[in-house]
């Protein structure tokens, strides 16, 4: 599964205040290249919180966050995103009025050849036809690449903008997505369709973090489950064999940390 | 690892999965027909509607409606109204209404009846007018994307530019410009006596709309623009700086309102300092007319300018029956009304088709 040693994201020390609140208290988590990790937690345990800080969107109080290995500091989402971690946001991510293939293609459009290009003229036959290429691979051809996203099903929408951000991770260096409630308001199939598409993200070497509610789905996509219970982490373990009455213990805060265990 | 063997299921091919889970709606499977139509209607229906008016008033007006001069003469007519419903079309579909528009018109004409009766060449004239109209451009966007609502902020603009034309045109106007008369009332292509030749309006309306839709839907600019309109968020989280393209859209309809009152000081060779309201309501009609929806992202020029076309086939279909003018006022305004109440039916029509063949759709506001 993991072909390196090194974590494609690493956080240490993550501390996080707001005055006198303490959001995130010493959190420690990693996730693997081709790893998906299923972050839970009750409302307010700090899921939000800790994706935020590993998109770039707040600034940890304390801790460090490496890529590969590399430490970085990330001010603004945008440096996130220069470091190739990707948040996919539950809404407000398309352009409804464009087409499939401009929505992909959105910051990276490809221009024509020769003089028309040097004008920013665009070159729609192979945005369509790279965007094809690129569903293909992921394995979800959802609806011809002229369709504008205003007309697509709630399921198909979410399939082409975790498709927009897979697209945007799987340049140069293996990416990682940050996914939000991937699932939510969405149907029984749709759902099955994004748990197969966030699967085949994850075997072409992506890292994924899943932050959500959706047991199931947690079941379903992760290898990995780590449990958030007021700002601390109280479980980190493999997905396979984790008993479920455990895991709801630790998410609504009746089991007691494992690292609490270890520690005393 | 549950969901292995899906994963392996869906190769390189672009075989969708077989098996469960289901599998993605095939590439091919297209809108249902009807749907398809319904879509025609609701992007290309006002078209349709030019053309019925244009054969009703055929009839109606026969035998002096029908006509290469008469159709000049609407072409004239609407050039004007064409060329501020460009600029509120484009400020729209990039999510920012201009209300500046006849502002900014009065103070270019007024720059360069200035410049003009100073003595200095048309040439710096016009560019001085045109210059305004990106200063004006520059500076209602440079508010804007401070977070202020553009509705207010040109409001805001709009009163200031009316008191800087008077300012700059002294309290009169600028008469007697007849340098510009080439722009203006004097027709090219002429054709011995049976043709006498094309307003220079309309080959510049036909210069602005050529220029403007190729922009809007072939250059990478004119996409980010209408994306910035549709979802300026989304935009932002793609990496692109949606700011700059909201000034860019506020820069376009200032120039096209500048270019707007340079053609009507052509027209009458005079720069007039009072900034019409009238203007920017004929153009919001056409704008309106042509299905441009207010919440920003949609709409085309082509439809832009049949809108205006429309109101001026009208005017001037009742006219030459010898109806008072006013009504033409109220037959636009009864149009409007009628073709939103088409739009939200068809809109809805849509939906639920949509619905029926599992295919959502945005519930478009009005």
């Amino acid at each position: 599964m993991s072909t390196t040693a090194t974590p494609a994201l690493e956080l240490s020390g993550i501390e996080m205040h707001y005055g006198f609140v303490r959001a995130l208290d010493d959190i420690d988590f990693h996730v693997m290249p081709g790893e998906v990790v299923g972050l839970l937690g009750d409302n307010g345990a700090g899921k939000s919180t800790l994706l935020k800080v590993m998109s770039g969107a707040h600034r940890p109080s304390h801790g460090t966050i490496r890529v590969h290995g590399r430490e970085h500091a990330f001010h603004a989402p945008s440096d996130a995103a220069d470091a190739g971690v990707q948040m996919v946001y539950q809404d407000l991510s398309l352009v409804e009025p464009q087409d499939i293939a401009i929505n992909l293609n959105l910051g990276q459009e490809t221009l024509r050849k020769g003089p028309l290009g040097w004008l920013g003229f665009i070159d729609r036959k192979a945005m369509r036809r790279s965007s094809e290429l690129e569903l293909d691979r992921l394995g979800v051809r959802t609806a011809p690449m002229t369709r504008p996203v205003e007309m697509l099903s709630g399921g198909q929408r979410q399939v082409v903008a975790l498709a927009r951000s897979a697209i945007r991770v799987s340049g140069e260096s293996r990416g990682i997505l940050l996914l939000d409630e991937p699932t939510a308001a969405l149907g029984y199939e749709q759902t099955r369709q994004v748990e197969a598409l966030i699967r085949r993200m994850a075997d072409q070497g992506i890292a994924i973090v899943v932050v959500t509610h959706d047991l199931p789905l947690c079941y379903e996509v992760t290898d990995r489950l780590v449990i958030l219970n007021r700002g601390r982490k109280v479980a980190d373990l493999p997905t396979a064999g984790a008993d479920r009455d455990h895991v709801v213990g630790w998410i609504t805060g009746s089991r007691a940390s494992m690292f609490a265990e270890a520690a005393s | 690892m549950t969901t292995n063997s899906e994963a392996t299921v869906a190769g390189p091919g672009g075989t969708t999965p077989a098996g469960p889970p289901p599998a993605p709606t095939p590439a091919d499977q297209d809108m249902p027909r009807a749907v398809s139509v319904l879509v025609f209607l609701r992007d290309r229906g006002i078209f349709v509607l030019w053309g019925l008016l244009i054969v009703a008033f055929a009839f109606w007006c026969s035998p002096y409606f029908f006509k290469v001069d008469n159709a000049l003469l609407i072409a004239n007519a609407a050039a004007l109204t064409a060329l501020f419903a460009a600029g509120v079309g484009i400020g729209i579909m990039t999510g920012v209404l201009d209300l500046s528009l006849p502002g900014t018109a009065a103070v270019a004409s007024c720059v360069c009846g200035w410049v003009l009766t100073h003595g200095h060449p048309t040439w710096l004239g016009l560019a001085a007018g045109l210059g305004t109209g990106v200063a004006v451009g520059v500076v209602n966007g440079l508010i804007t994307i401070r977070g202020f609502n553009p509705i207010i902020v040109t409001i805001g603009t709009l009163s200031v530019l009316s008191g800087l034309a008077a300012v700059i045109a002294g309290g009169y106007t600028f008469p007697g410009l007849t340098q510009l008369e080439f722009m203006g009332t004097h027709r090219y292509l002429r054709a011995g006596d049976s043709f006498s030749g094309i307003p220079a309006p309309v080959f510049i309306v036909a210069g602005v709309f050529v220029v403007g839709t190729v922009f809007l839907t072939r250059t990478r600019e004119g996409i980010r623009l209408m994306a910035v309109g549709g979802n300026a968020e989304a935009v932002r989280r793609a990496g692109i700086h949606a700011d700059r393209y909201t000034v860019l859209g506020f820069v376009i309809s200032g120039v096209l309102a500048a270019l707007g009152g340079l053609v009507s000081t052509a027209v009458v060779t005079e720069a007039n300092p009072n900034a019409s309201p009238q203007i920017i309501f004929s153009a919001l009609t056409a704008v309106a007319l042509a299905g441009v929806a207010l919440t920003g992202g949609r709409g085309s020029l082509p439809r832009v300018l049949v809108g205006a076309l429309i109101l001026a086939t009208i005017s001037n279909g009742l006219t030459i029956r010898g109806v008072q003018p006013y009504w033409a006022t109220v037959c636009t305004g009864a149009l409007l009304l009628a073709s939103l109440l088409i739009e939200r039916v068809i809109q809805a029509s849509v939906s639920e088709r949509l619905m029926a063949a599992n295919l959502s759709v945005h519930q478009r506001k009005v």
